[in-house]
């Protein structure tokens, strides 16, 4: 079994409510019991396979994917229920209780991220956290401490490891 | 009696007698008040704009990510804001936010209107308070002073009284930064947008002032071409290297060098806007740039470290604060010439150039402090030559031998510690290890995406010099990098405007977009190229200044040419514009002010909200700031945002904390008046956002195209907008965009060659009601096309009104 939630030394910014380190296996637990997740892909998965590979492993598990930058390159013709959208605006509209979500039918009440710069995302979760109620999880390999559960920092073979066993247990 | 006015008089029976009347409080303003076309708001205080701010602000909101939840402002302190908690002096976390935003767009206000103060002050003891501005063929001169201001300068003179009003203002601002004031976070932001507003008029003052009298290109198109990049500086030649955003010190040492003949003995390069600047200097007749522009402040540390520089000379703003210790290091002497940047270094203004070039030659002293131009401009050449014939026997090494660049790669134990602090998180690891292989193709790659930040250096535990690494192996690439750049041509000029304004305001013209700011990339400087190449492709204009102007020219097509010399550079669509420095930023909210000057014959002075809405609702203009680090960006965005101009950053300004974004999904937010009758007039959700962030140029392409379209756009613009937005996201993003048919009025409004495919998914996908006998749109559209509507925010505007 891996353990992600070794390193958490903060490379990004500084607060006092700080991610808690989790595990591949509890993250995936946790996103199973939420009501309405939403996994949100950023760019970087494009020309990386096997992160690319594990982002549609993921959403096929029935996750809606919320594609930011042109991720949404990634999921043409993967049958994966995927829709692009800036993550900066999502971000916005996320604390918005009126927003009806991508699918116009409600909002998201759990959070995922994979496939970001770590120093973008780390505003977007600084925005969520301070100023939503919303859970966010980072299964990045940074350590994102805005979230609420984050892995740790982790060398991109351990990363992809951490995903498989994540998505085991989804 | 006649009023005394200023200018010169002479006193009859008094020969040989003049006297200059210098400045005359508010007698400027006396003469705009007696031509009778004075707006509401001439020199507005901090709220007299509030509520045009409130009306941006409720569409566009503040969307906070906070770079730290703590405040440690005052000894009540550290407060733990997180969650949007109350601090001990009961700011909240959104508020404080908004204040920190605002500190920041102060900052840069100051920036700019403290330049242009120095310059200005310098410029007026050389050539006189009534120094003509002449900037080029028109009559409106000075658009952003004018319109916010009041002000009609004609010389240096009238100039102070409006950087004066800026300086007020600035002082005003900074004092509503202080702990137990203001709570809302509206009102920060309001106070936010009044100092972008102050930004653009303090650029304009500056770059006004220098293109008055240091011969800088005037309004033209054909402004010369410059060199630039690492590539082409002549390391054999004696180097002086330029930093900074003020030319005036370099200009003392261009003409010492000229008078002397040491032009062909030096070779003089740039970084940063200093460098723009330096190839606008005296071009106004044509010409060849006398120096090369190395590049921006992503080259900074790069071409201090490669060791080529005999002297240095910083100026202000963007300089780093290591350029002494670094230039120590390789025996470059350092001259720093602006009070902004001292180092330390022991005052020698006063001093004797020979007693001066003495103590730095010999190493007595790393460098000096010259606050008296004229010394300077004989120092720094006189230095140069003195200099380096002694560090070419010396023997300066600056980079690591072939057989030590791969031993050190060798000697990296792949930690990752490097990584993790890269604000890029560049593959420093696998870099090094095909290096130690003798494979330098990945530092190649890599050395275009490093900023030269210089942060791996200090974490290595093996004592790696990172970037020295990266820098050797890239040294093929480097050699390589020569590009060209026009330099600065200055405003664009009312002819122009008279040309092309009316293409712009119907959405002929698909917009104008243009590509400001600095060099803090996500993904290196190719980018941007791409970005504008495809832009200009499509018959955008696209207007660049400053470090962004720098990168588009560094690169090459096939036949070997940039994009300045591929494109012409008229204010028309699919021509690419350097307008200039940073401080030339003001010619593009002065374009769009020109417009409704001189094509829409609005009266523009002192009449700033009427002015905004025009602009918002007429000119698709976006700006893109993809590399903006400095504070001076937030302060040109958001004064382009109070003007109603859009602007991306690209992910690094998230870090600025604040973004303003609008609920396409919220309908009563896209409704304005139509002032012929005061209706309400539904428009289109664009601009979607003032301020926000792309994660990649391919997400921002179809941004772009969409964020330009306007209420204005006829049916042939819309159509030419839509057109764009359409392929550029099929181009990129591989899809048709989600919310195309949200910006159709009509089937007129539908690129003509997907017409009838595109009526088949409007009926199919989203109901509406086709007769496809005459392929016309029976119903479905939420708003209709009418070119003669008057689109307007502002309730006063309208008909009946006042
Ligand atoms: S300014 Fe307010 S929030 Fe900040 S440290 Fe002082 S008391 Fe705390
Ligand atoms: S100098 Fe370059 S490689 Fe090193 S941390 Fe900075 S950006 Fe990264
Ligand atoms: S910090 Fe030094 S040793 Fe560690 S990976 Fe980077 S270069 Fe190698």
């Amino acid at each position: 079994m891996v353990d992600t939630t070794k390193n958490t030394l903060v490379y990004t910014t500084w607060g006092r409510k700080t991610a808690k380190p989790v595990n591949p296996n509890v993250a995936a637990k946790m996103i199973s019991k939420a009501k309405r997740p939403l996994l949100v892909i950023g760019t970087e998965v494009v020309g990386n396979e096997q992160l690319t590979e594990k982002a549609i492993a993921i959403a096929k598990k029935g996750l809606p994917v919320a594609a930011t930058g042109h991720s949404i390159t990634v999921f043409k013709g993967m049958d994966v229920n995927a829709k692009y959208i800036n993550v900066h605006a999502l971000a916005h509209y996320l604390g918005d209780k009126n927003w009806k979500g991508l699918d116009g039918q409600d909002t998201y009440d759990m959070i995922v991220f994979l496939g970001h710069k770590k120093y973008y995302l780390d505003q977007v979760l600084s925005g969520l956290k301070n100023f939503t109620d919303l859970k966010t999880i980072a299964i990045e390999r940074h350590f994102m401490q805005n979230a609420t559960l984050s892995f740790g920092n982790l060398k991109p073979e351990v990363h992809i490891e951490a995903l498989n066993e994540f998505i085991e247990n989804l | 009696m006649s009023k005394i006015s200023t200018g010169h008089f002479s006193i009859e029976d008094l020969e040989n007698v003049q006297i200059t009347i210098g400045k005359i409080v508010g007698a400027i303003e006396e003469k705009v008040a007696e031509e009778g076309d004075m707006g509401p708001t001439p020199k507005p205080s901090v709220s007299s704009l509030r509520d045009w701010d409130y009306q941006l602000l409720s569409r566009y909101q503040p969307v906070y990510t906070p770079v730290c939840d703590q405040c440690c402002y005052c000894t009540f302190g550290k407060c733990d804001l997180g969650g949007n908690k109350e601090g001990a002096c009961g700011i909240n976390l959104a508020a404080q936010q908004s204040r920190e935003f605002l500190l920041r767009v102060i900052t840069g206000a100051a920036a700019h209107s403290g330049h242009g103060r120095h310059l200005l002050h310098y410029l007026i003891e050389r050539h006189g308070r009534d120094h003509p501005i002449d900037v080029g063929p028109s009559n409106l001169l000075a658009p952003n002073v004018q319109m916010v201001t009041g002000i009609k300068p004609k010389t240096l003179g009238d100039l102070e009284a409006a950087i004066e009003y800026v300086e007020e203002q600035l002082t005003q601002l900074l004092a509503t930064i202080h702990v137990g004031q203001e709570g809302a976070a509206m009102d920060f932001e309001s106070k936010a947008m009044h100092g972008g507003m102050l930004d653009h008029v303090g650029m304009e003052i500056s770059d006004l002032a220098q293109i008055s009298c240091l011969g800088m290109p005037k309004s033209d198109p054909e402004a010369p071409l410059a060199e630039i990049g690492m590539g082409c500086i002549d390391a054999t030649k004696p180097m002086l290297l330029v930093i900074g955003h003020n030319v005036a010190g370099v200009a003392n040492m261009i003409d010492y060098m000229h008078e002397n003949d040491l032009s062909d003995k030096i070779e003089l390069g740039g970084l940063c806007c200093t460098a723009i600047d330096t190839v606008r200097y005296q071009m106004d007749k044509g010409g060849k740039p006398y120096a090369k522009v190395v590049g921006s402040l992503a080259k900074e540390l790069k071409m201090i470290r490669s060791g080529i520089p005999d002297v240095i000379v910083v100026d202000e703003q963007c300089v780093r604060a290591d350029v002494l210790d670094e230039a120590k290091r390789l025996s470059i002497p350092v001259i720093t010439t602006n009070e902004k940047i001292m180092y330390g270094l022991r005052n020698r203004s006063k001093d004797k150039a020979d007693s001066i070039i003495e103590d730095l030659a010999s190493g007595k002293e790393d460098g000096a402090l010259i606050l008296d131009l004229n010394l300077l401009g004989e120092v720094a050449p006189r230095l140069v030559l003195k200099v380096a014939p002694l560090r070419k026997e010396k023997g300066i090494k600056a980079f690591p031998t072939d057989e030590e660049l791969i031993a050190l790669a060798a000697s990296c134990v792949q930690c990752g510690a490097c990584e993790f602090v890269c604000p890029n998180d560049l593959g420093i690891m696998a870099a090094m290890k095909a290096c130690a292989e003798g494979d330098l193709t990945k530092f190649e790659i890599l050395h275009d995406y490093c900023i030269a930040c210089g942060r791996c250096d200090q974490e290595c535990p093996k004592d790696i010099p990172v970037l020295n690494v990266i820098e050797k192996a890239s040294q093929k690439v480097i050699s390589q990098e020569k590009g060209m750049m026009r330099s600065g041509r200055g405003q664009i000029s009312d002819p122009e405007i008279r040309q092309e304004g009316v293409n712009l305001v119907m959405g002929t013209t698909p917009g104008i977009i243009a590509l400001v700011g600095c060099s803090n990339y996500p993904a290196g400087t190719k980018d941007l190229y791409t970005l504008a190449e495809e832009m200009l492709k499509r018959h955008y204009i696209v207007v660049s200044s400053g470090c962004s102007a720098m990168d588009l020219g560094m690169y090459k097509d096939e036949e070997g040419k940039t994009l300045y010399e591929r494109y012409p550079a008229k204010f028309l669509g699919g021509n690419l514009i350097n307008v200039g420095s940073c401080v030339s930023n003001a010619h593009i909210t002065g374009t769009a002010i020109k417009v409704a000057a001189i094509f829409a014959q609005r009266n523009i002075t002192g009449n700033y909200e009427e002015i905004a809405d025009y602009v918002m609702n007429r000119i698709g203009a976006v700006g893109v700031a993809w590399g903006a680090y400095s504070q001076k960006a937030s302060s040109i965005a958001t004064g382009c945002n109070r003007l109603g101009i859009p602007v991306v950053v690209g992910p690094h300004g998230s870090k600025y904390r604040r973004a303003l974004i609008g609920k396409p999904y919220e309908e009563e937010h896209w409704k304005l008046y139509d002032a012929r009758n005061g209706e309400t007039l539904p428009i289109p959700a664009s601009p979607e956002f003032l301020l926000t962030t792309a994660e990649t140029i391919e997400e921002l392409m179809p941004m772009l195209a969409k964020n330009c379209i306007r209420p204005s756009d006829n049916n042939m613009g819309r159509m030419i907008k839509l057109t764009h937005y359409i392929e550029l996201s099929q181009k990129y993003l591989g899809q048709m965009p989600e919310d195309w048919h949200n910006f159709v009025r009509t089937e007129t409004d539908l690129p003509l060659a997907k017409r009838e495919e595109l009526l088949k998914i409007l009926e199919k996908d989203h109901g509406w009601e086709i007769d496809w006998k005459r392929k016309k749109i029976l119903s479905g559209p939420k708003m209709k096309s009418d070119v003669s509507a008057q689109p307007t925010n502002l309730k006063r505007l309208c008909k009946g009104e006042c």
